[in-house]
């Protein structure tokens, strides 16, 4: 019980990481990241790899550092990041909306091929497997106590990631990515290096992403290509569309859902007699119907982005009456009426 | 007066104190010259009309002076700066902000984080900043959150100012757009059509707060078809037609040039006459 209790647990913090990774790209950027999985997997690999050591008998990989947490997880983040520079600067310049989610698709798909077939990079179709576990040794955890502690420290570093991003999103970086998603000429216009600003982005979210496939691989022990199939893009993007997409509590709604309770959940529910495995399909059925419905009732998620209100800016009370006392005497002088009678 | 040169500029004293100057410009889209060869100065301090009959490239050489679109030839010059092939977010920053001829809010922002935008030199668009400096960004947001509540009282929005800019009305979407430039401290203001689709009690309005733009040192260039307005508020006019400048001077000089009337103001006046 404790093993499937803390199983979910991890899955929800994991996912709540990789969510606001791709809030930040499509939610409030609005890069339409279709090659998602791509980075995850990319976090999941280098992490991995890093902390491998340089030979393992059977298995064919790169680098094999034997670095300890959390050390091969940020290289892992930062890999992904690294990633999304060299993609970027082939993608942003030039491809805007669709063009560049259908781009970003067929990179994720020539990403996967590649790893796939391509053994020496990190074992080919195999995948990574006996990736040492982070603190097990030291701390003598057995393999249940171990996953109750990595699904805590997942959660700490989940809390973590929330605070990194909440500042992103309230400072006026946040604002100009939503000026950017909202109308790229007019923000550059008004100064705004929308590349760069899309750049900035890409690189956040992939860290994100590089972090959250990181945590996947340290936990489970292994990770090969049937992990991070191209559709699980979408299972994301689901997590995100069903929280709401803008806000970080939405994600973590989000990952609750979807991830948790559609997808996880339902594989620890006894199998119907006579079914085997159909439960198993059903989810991936029921997370796509919850999607449908989503889209059609509740297009702005369970938990909306919020506004930012004026009193949220900590002016003045003193300029802020001032201010409204002007607008009543431009009111009086006749402009806000006048305004407001072009309606 | 000059007539039918492109390169002969308002007078030689305006010249030397052009805010934005521009030679030769040219751009072809698919083989035809929407541009060709238009060249002016706009002086200093002062509010120049940009008019010309439909088609003649007026938007299309906004667009090359604020570098939302690059021209196949020809220089531009902000001051003494030359900007020529600058992207658009480079020449906002050196001071030259534009609006649109179709109102472009920001629309998922409020109308108060559409002016915060405009701010500029923002202390928190790095992402180091927003992390480790939270107080600096605090400070900064509030003096510019200020600043900007202040311009939207003056135009009238301050009621609106936690409203998401796409639920405005397309008069008060105008006064947003140049609220939210004038919030980026321009020393050249292009206006593209900022009286189209509004109504004469607002177009006042609107040429009221273009005048204290002016009072307060902002050069401004106009794209505007209502020559009533035209005369009451701008210094100069420069005509275009068929992508080449055609005359420069006031207003009331070049009513008395034959080639202007034949080409822009004769259709003009022909049609507000059947109104």
């Amino acid at each position: 019980m404790t093993y499937y209790i803390f199983t979910l647990v991890f899955f929800l913090f994991d996912y709540f990481i990789l969510a606001m990774g791709l809030n930040i790209q499509y939610g409030i950027t609005g890069i339409l990241n279709f090659a998602y999985i791509g980075f995850v997997a990319v976090g999941a690999y280098v992490t991995g790899v890093a902390a491998m050591p340089a030979n393992t008998v059977g298995q064919h990989y790169i680098l094999g550092l034997g670095l300890p947490f959390p050390f091969n997880l940020l290289l892992g983040g930062f890999a992904a990041m690294g990633l999304s520079v060299l993609i970027a600067l082939i993608t942003l310049r030039r491809l805007r909306t669709d063009y560049l989610a259908i781009v970003l698709v067929s990179l994720s798909l020539v990403f996967y091929d590649f790893c796939n077939n391509y053994v020496s990079l990190f074992n080919g179709a195999d995948g990574l497997y006996n990736v040492p576990e982070p603190f097990a040794k030291t701390l003598g955890l057995g393999s249940n106590n171990f996953i109750v502690f990595f699904a805590c420290l997942t959660g700490v570093v989940s809390l973590i990631m929330w605070f990194v991003m909440s500042r992103v999103m309230r400072a006026p970086l946040g604002r100009t990515f939503r000026a950017v998603r909202d109308d790229a000429v007019t923000a550059a216009a008004l100064g705004k290096n929308t590349f760069w600003m899309q750049m900035k982005a890409m690189m956040i979210g992939s860290f994100f992403a590089g972090i959250g496939g990181g945590l996947l691989i340290q936990f489970g022990g292994s990770f090969n290509p049937t992990a991070w199939l191209p559709a699980e893009t979408f299972v994301v993007f689901a997590v995100l569309i069903v929280g709401g997409a803008g806000n970080n509590i939405g994600m973590f709604v989000g990952a609750l859902l979807v991830e948790t309770l559609l997808i996880h959940l339902p594989a620890f529910l006894p199998e119907i007699p006579g079914h085997p495995g159909l439960i198993e399909y059903i989810d991936t059925v029921i997370v796509g119907v919850v999607l449908m419905v989503m889209l059609w009732f509740r297009p702005q998620g369970i938990v909306p982005a919020r506004l930012r209100k004026t009193a949220s800016f900590g002016v003045d009370e003193r300029l802020d009456e001032e201010a409204g006392e002007l607008d009543r005497t431009t009111a009086l002088a006749g402009v806000g009426t006048r305004a407001e009678a072009t309606r | 007066m000059s007539v039918a040169d492109p390169t002969t500029t308002i007078d030689a004293t305006l010249a030397a104190t052009a805010a934005l100057r521009c030679e030769g410009l040219v751009k072809a889209f698919q083989g035809v010259h929407a541009v060709n060869g238009a060249a002016f100065d706009v002086p200093a301090g002062q509010i120049t009309a940009l008019i010309g009959p439909n088609g003649a490239g007026k938007t299309t050489v906004v667009n090359m002076l604020s570098g939302a679109m690059k021209a196949d030839r020809g220089r531009v010059f902000l001051g003494e700066t030359e900007i020529t092939g600058w992207p658009s977010h480079r020449i906002a920053q050196h001071g030259l902000l534009r609006t649109f001829q179709l109102s472009r809010e920001l629309g998922g922002l409020t109308v108060l984080e559409n002016l915060l935008t405009a701010a500029p030199n923002q202390a928190g668009d790095s992402f180091l900043n927003a992390l480790l400096r939270p107080g600096l960004i605090r400070r900064q947001e509030r003096e510019n959150a200020e600043r900007a509540l202040h311009l939207l009282a003056v135009y009238g929005l301050y009621r609106h100012r936690d409203t998401p800019a796409r639920e405005l009305s397309g008069g008060q979407k105008k006064l947003l757009e140049i609220a939210r430039a004038v919030m980026g401290q321009p020393k050249v203001l292009l206006l593209d059509e900022p009286m189209a689709g509004v109504n004469p009690a607002l177009i006042d309005v609107l040429g009221g707060y273009i005048l204290d733009l002016k009072k307060d040192g902002v050069t401004v260039l106009m794209i505007e078809h209502n020559l009533g307005v035209v005369e009451r508020i701008c210094d100069y006019v420069i005509v275009l037609a068929e992508g080449k400048t055609l005359a420069t001077g006031r207003l009331s000089e070049l009513r008395q040039n034959t080639e202007v009337v034949k080409a822009y103001l004769g259709e003009v006046m022909d049609a507000s006459a059947t109104h």
